[in-house]
């Protein structure tokens, strides 16, 4: 056996055990209403968000839609993974996994893949079953490239938040902290972000909270870099061309590759050296 | 002598401790841990750790899992002379390690964890099944983890340990929570393995009910392998004599009488009877003793037991230490090629 194949093959174990979790059970409903939902919702013909604005293409339905991604999936991602590591090594099942030879970053690179492909899979079906209510509503296709987009671009928030959530649940040696730790992160891109945006422009002498305010969007912009959820937006953005807030897609593209390789090799370092 | 299959030399590990101070609050330092150990493993012979709480067994065992890194020293596959130094994966090939106490849980049925655990040491599944029947749970091949009781635990982790054949096996507190039946049944285990080869490393506070398995002991105290040999060699390291256990009755004789001084003579009175134990061979003392019509009922001369070694090794007594558990912050002294550590 190769070592990709046995690492595929600790990963598929890995992703079946928490696919098939009581979690995951509890967390099919919370991603059922947030993601198809919010396509349905957003997909009305008659909606009007607000400022009067009325979403006229698929993608940007679906750009609206990813809101569900935003609260509902990376959260799910937080609470499926927050225990990969610290429970392992509180059972004991870690020192196991240590003691055997496969090498201790092929295990990391399975418990990444494990993790995120569990929560990856019924997201993924949910985000096609969001394409399917909006051709159903609206009568439009999202093109190729579109969905390529919103797939990959989903595909990368639920990688970085199992990351996250991996590395604290490897320094953690209970799963409490594990859990606060992935919360906690999860609260600050999701819910606080936007006040440190806003700190950050009040210190810059930009005027904030007004509409069309050039200084005020490029700033938001620029800082929404430094989160996940902000260039998780910007990726999409990059397919909806109404919308310049001041970033070059090569610039989203980078940093996202930049938020997948840091903490991925900080994991897989932190595996390395791992003591159970 | 046996073939070595693997040798510690000079090996040092300690833990990294937390001492944080105001300016430098994330500041680490070296704490307890393994210094600086040589310890040589011979094919087929299983080797008992033995040493209070706090003595460096658990740690010692993961280092020879290749778990904890060597922070200086090196392991050999052979003796220090003639043996290649190993790497940490090659020494978790070679290793199979049984830590203290899994807590397995979750859904997951026995096979399934053990499929895990085997497919990371590239071991076929029929090999799973009979290893799962060599531990007497093939009854509980789909169980799920949750339902298992300490036992049955103990022995998911030893077939876990078992897999891949590895040339050596070390057992952290293998008897914990195995039934009296079943740990008879794993010492015969540990004889057939021993037969084919396989080095045995036990750590185990039971060690005095593992003696006749045990060919080699390695005395433990304050991260240092204070002795190792056969019981007989750590014995005469020990200067320890055989002793002689009498049992008699009515009421004790006057050992003093007969030239037998009172700090090398234990005595317990009961009340219908009397236990002495000599620390030396006393020849003649039967034949005076009888003549002076006193009823002896047994005469036992035996070698000195694990607890006595242990004891005598670390300067520690029953009566004085009790429970407490012996100081492992202070760091022992040891002399390191004429410096001291």
């Amino acid at each position: 056996m190769s070592d990709f194949s046995r690492i595929m093959l600790f990963a598929k174990r890995l992703m079946l055990e928490r696919l098939l979790s009581t979690r995951m059970y509890i967390m099919l409903p919370i991603l059922l209403l947030f993601i198809p939902g919010m396509a349905w919702g957003f997909s009305d013909p008659n909606i009007v968000l607000p400022g009067g604005h009325q979403p006229d293409t698929a993608m940007e339905v679906l750009f609206y839609a990813s809101l569900g991604v935003v609260f509902g999936a990376t959260m799910c991602a937080v609470l499926l993974s927050y225990d990969s590591v610290s429970k392992e090594r509180a059972s004991g099942v870690l020192e196991l996994r240590l003691s055997q030879p496969m090498p201790r970053s092929h295990q990391a690179i399975a418990m990444i893949l494990g993790s995120w492909r569990a929560i990856l899979g019924p997201t993924w079906v949910l985000l096609l079953f969001s394409v399917l209510i909006v051709r159903y509503r609206m009568g439009e296709w999202l093109s190729i490239t579109d969905c390529l987009v919103y797939f990959t671009s989903t595909a990368l928030i639920l990688l970085w938040y199992v990351l996250f959530t991996l590395l604290a649940s490897s320094y953690t040696r209970e799963q409490g902290t594990a859990i606060s730790f992935g919360v906690g992160l999860w609260f600050l891109f999701t819910f606080l972000w936007a006040l440190v945006t806003t700190m950050v422009a009040y210190a810059s002498g930009v005027s904030i909270g007004q509409e069309n305010n050039a200084a005020w969007i490029m700033l938001e912009g620029g800082l929404d870099l430094l989160s996940p959820n902000g260039v998780y937006h910007h990726l999409l953005e990059t397919r909806l061309p109404q919308i310049d807030r001041g970033i070059a897609a090569w610039q989203s593209w980078a940093m996202a590759l930049v938020w997948t390789v840091l903490p991925s090799w900080l994991f897989v370092r932190r595996m390395e050296k791992i003591l159970p | 002598m046996d073939e070595v299959v693997l040798h510690l030399m000079d090996a040092t590990y300690r833990h990294s401790l937390y001492a944080p101070r105001t300016f430098k609050p994330w500041r680490r330092i070296r704490g307890q841990g393994i210094f600086s150990a040589n310890l040589s493993l011979h094919k087929g012979t299983i080797l008992g750790l033995v040493g209070p709480n706090g003595a460096g067994k658990t740690t010692l065992l993961r280092m020879m899992a290749g778990i904890l890194p060597l922070q200086s020293g090196s392991v050999h596959d052979n003796d220090e002379d003639r043996g290649t130094v190993l790497s940490d994966e090659h020494l978790r090939k070679l290793v199979g390690h049984m830590p203290e106490q899994v807590r397995w849980q979750g859904r997951k049925t026995v096979r399934d964890a053990l499929l895990e655990i085997g497919e990371m040491r590239q071991v076929s599944e029929s090999r799973i099944d009979g290893l799962l029947k060599l531990v007497g749970l093939q009854s509980r091949i789909e169980a799920p983890l949750n339902e298992l009781s300490q036992g049955m635990r103990q022995r998911l982790t030893l077939a876990a340990a078992l897999l891949g054949s590895p040339k050596i096996l070390l057992l952290d507190e293998p008897l914990n929570g195995l039934d009296p039946v079943a740990a008879a049944a794993f010492v015969v285990l540990l004889g057939k393995l021993k037969d084919k080869g396989v080095s045995i490393v036990l750590s185990s506070h039971q060690v005095e009910g593992l003696v006749e398995i045990i060919d080699r002991l390695a005395l433990m105290h304050r991260g240092q392998i204070l002795t190792e040999g056969t019981m007989i060699e750590v014995a005469q390291y020990l200067n320890l004599d055989k002793k002689t256990e009498i049992t008699g009755e009515g009421d004790a004789p006057d050992f003093s009488k007969y030239g037998v001084s009172d700090k090398s003579i234990e005595i317990e009175q009961f009340s219908k009877d009397w236990k002495a134990v000599l620390a030396k061979s006393e020849p003649g003392l039967l034949k005076k003793l009888v003549e002076d019509g006193f009823e002896v009922i047994s005469w036992n001369v035996r070698q000195p037991n694990v607890i006595e070694m242990l004891c005598a090794a670390t300067g520690q007594s029953i009566e004085d230490v009790g429970l407490e558990v012996s100081s492992t912050a202070v760091l022992p002294l040891r002399t390191f090629r004429g410096e001291e550590e």
